[in-house]
């Protein structure tokens, strides 16, 4: 049980003189309890991120606190966290029982009856029970994988690192032992963060995301403010699947111009994007509508390019009829609707769900209106 | 339908694997090349069973007769050199035993542990450079500093009151150390590239787990060299068991009670009336046996860490 915060935590790596910059002045709070999402493409500064936490990277400035002291000093042998890693890690060489054993007989005095006690406690919780005379070699990816899972929940440490422990299992595990590790972590209640790329991940499990991008923060917030309120480009385009459109546009008397489209701004709109003439228009799919006649100054004459059938939906690549490059956007729409490919229809921008953002910094300058979204974050945030 | 008769070339040539010239050439020479590695191993083998009459009057790659068939070069062989063997045992297991710890040791703490990454660079280039000292560079001042310097020959007097124990193996103490200190480099060398092959993440998790450096080594990585070990632990025993310059350097002739089975060897079969062959060769097969049963002993661990590849 404990509360986690990092303060202008920074990591440099020297690479031939060239100085990278993997982590830049990150400052993140977490909560006691909470699972928070660290989430960001590739070379993010995530994983970097919770190497520092785990003490297997040094901080080149900043400071790693747990309950308010500082633990960047430390070795990871003194902090008292455990970690999840992607490849699990397992011990080869030892049965399943000795590998969920060691952290305890290493980190801790307990006596052998104790540490089998809780060996046993944390199996059963997992379900691992009978395979706890096997070793790693002769076990399935999904076994493996509860094993690290149990190698850390038993020695019951003050934070839980999971570094993207889902990314080496089938879709449908994947699937599974997402809701799985959510609640084992409901139950816990012990403070995690959770690394992955993938966003769905991200949005499902957490209580928080903090999205990084090219070692900076760009925005931490509950899933839901992410979605509707994302702070900037990267983060509208980053969270959502599939992601939001974006059209960049430039602001001529009150009215967007983009490429074969033009789109009037309410008065209320144009308040929140002044001075700004450059901008980027950003829709989700999902608020792309498309009816079969074009009525009014917010609806454009579009052709249907390709349709991506997902059962419940379809996902309808579309492109403008007067635009100038061949440039397509999606919107979902429901799946008994019948389209085709080719077929002109109409399309609608509601101006409630649209998106504005800065062209040149990408800084969000309008979000999207969502009554709802009150109510929805008090949900999400609980 | 097939064609009621065959003819004789064509009926064998179904029965004949696909042949072609390059196969067949191929196989020319592979047993060409086992013909000439095999030869003299078998000469010498033939000859250990020749009486000296037989040796002389016979090819040598022909086994004797029944009249020139003799055991006697082997018992006399086994008899000569037992009291060589015992002390070369004495020396190399030992010495094979800690050349492969230290060299296990050195090299995780040159790959696994985190510290100064420079001064890693440099010890192992020390490591590096100390593989390629000659042994011939070095014998003259080795000998001096056991000899003089060390006193190796007062050094163990104590023990001169056990059983069979003489003096004069206290060289046998000198040869040992000797042999651990110049095998450790490439021990490490050999382990180091075992080990920078291991998953960092495992010992990354073992860190996480609150194992220290020393609890790492022994419960994690110390288990996970078992084919290393193996493979060094052969090739170290064959060269601490064949080796002649220390011992000849330290322990001087082929008389003194601390001899080993290489210098003894080298007196063997040969004296004022001349070269005894059959002996030499009887002699050299069971100087040789210690290093097969290691083998046999071993042969698994070393396929297996030839095959793991790392």
């Amino acid at each position: 049980m404990a509360n986690l915060s990092l303060r202008d935590a920074t990591k440099t790596f020297n690479d031939d003189g060239d100085e990278i910059v993997a982590v830049d002045n990150l400052n993140l709070e977490i909560e006691d309890g909470e699972f928070l999402v660290l989430v960001g493409p590739s070379g993010c500064g995530k994983s970097t991120t919770l190497r520092m936490v785990a003490g297997l990277e040094t901080p080149t400035g900043g400071s790693i606190n747990i309950d308010g002291e500082p633990i960047h000093r430390q070795t990871p042998q003194e902090r008292d966290i455990a970690m999840v890693f992607q490849s699990y890690a397992l011990y080869p060489h030892m049965t399943v029982y000795e590998n969920m054993a060691f952290g305890l007989e290493e980190s801790s005095d307990l006596p052998d009856d104790e540490i089998e006690e809780r060996v046993h406690t944390a199996a059963e919780m997992l379900g691992i029970t009978d395979l706890l005379d096997r070793k790693p070699g002769e076990l399935s990816g999904g076994q493996q994988q509860r094993v690290a899972l149990g190698r850390a929940i038993v020695r019951d440490p003050k934070v839980f690192l999971l570094d993207e422990p889902l990314a080496n299992l089938d879709a449908k595990l994947r699937a599974e032992m997402r809701t799985e590790l959510q609640q084992l972590q409901e139950d816990l209640g012990t403070t995690t963060i959770y690394v992955t790329h993938d966003q769905t991940e991200a949005m499902t499990m957490s209580d928080r995301i903090a999205i990084l991008d090219g070692g900076t923060l760009q925005q931490v917030g509950t899933p839901m403010q992410c979605y509707h309120e994302p702070a900037n480009v990267f983060v509208a385009g980053f969270i959502g699947e599939p992601s939001m459109n974006f059209f960049d546009v430039t602001l001529e008397d009150g009215v967007l111009v983009g490429d074969g489209f033009e789109y009037p701004l309410s008065e209320e709109a144009l308040a929140s994007v002044e001075g700004t003439t450059e901008l980027v228009l950003g829709i989700r799919p999902e608020n792309v509508e498309i009816g079969d006649d074009l009525s009014g100054p917010k609806e454009f004459s579009g052709v249907i390019d390709v349709i991506e059938p997902h059962g419940n939906e379809n996902a309808v690549h579309l492109r403008f009829t007067e635009a100038a490059t061949d440039e397509t956007f999606t919107s979902t729409v429901d799946g008994m609707r019948h389209l085709t490919g080719g077929q002109s229809v109409g399309v609608s921008f509601p101006e409630d769900a649209i998106h504005l953002f800065d062209g040149t910094t990408g800084e969000a300058l309008r979000n999207r209106i969502v009554e709802e979204v009150e109510q929805v974050q008090e949900i999400g945030t609980k | 339908m097939s064609k009621p008769t065959h003819s004789r070339a064509e009926s064998i040539a179904r029965i004949l694997p696909a042949l072609n010239y390059r196969k067949i050439g191929l196989a020319f020479v592979v047993m060409f090349f086992f013909a000439f590695f095999i030869s003299p191993i078998w000469t010498g083998f033939v000859t250990a069973f020749k009486t000296t009459g037989a040796v002389t009057s016979t090819t040598p790659f022909i086994p004797p007769g029944l009249d020139g068939f003799t055991l006697e070069k082997w018992s006399t062989a086994f008899d000569y050199l037992s009291r060589g063997m015992v002390n070369s045992l004495v020396m190399s297991v030992p010495s094979t035993i800690a050349s492969v710890f230290l060299g296990s040791i050195a090299a995780y703490g040159l790959t696994l542990v985190d510290w100064n990454e420079r001064l890693q660079f440099s010890i192992l280039v020390l490591f590096l450079v100390g593989i390629f000292i000659p042994y011939q560079a070095v014998l003259v001042p080795l000998s001096d500093f056991w000899i003089n310097i060390v006193g190796v020959d007062g050094l163990l007097e104590p023990l001169g009151n056990l059983p069979f124990f003489t003096a004069r193996h206290s060289r046998l103490f000198a040869v040992t150390v000797t042999h651990v200190v110049y095998a450790i480099p490439i021990c490490m060398l050999l382990f180091r590239g075992y080990y920078m092959s291991l998953s960092d993440e495992l010992i990354e998790a073992a860190k996480i787990d609150g194992a220290s450096i020393t609890s790492i080594y022994r419960r994690i990585v110390l288990p996970l060299s078992k084919p290393m070990i193996g493979v060094v632990f052969i090739y170290q025993f064959t060269m601490i068991w064949n080796e002649f310059l220390f011992s000849l350097t330290l322990i001087g002739s082929s008389s003194s009670p601390a001899a080993t089975v290489t210098l003894v060897l080298s007196g063997l079969g040969s004296d004022l009336t001349g070269v005894d062959f059959g002996l030499r060769m009887a002699g050299a097969f069971v100087a040789a046996l210690p290093t097969l049963i290691i083998y046999v002993l071993f042969a698994e661990q070393f396929a297996e860490g030839l095959a793991s590849d790392r």
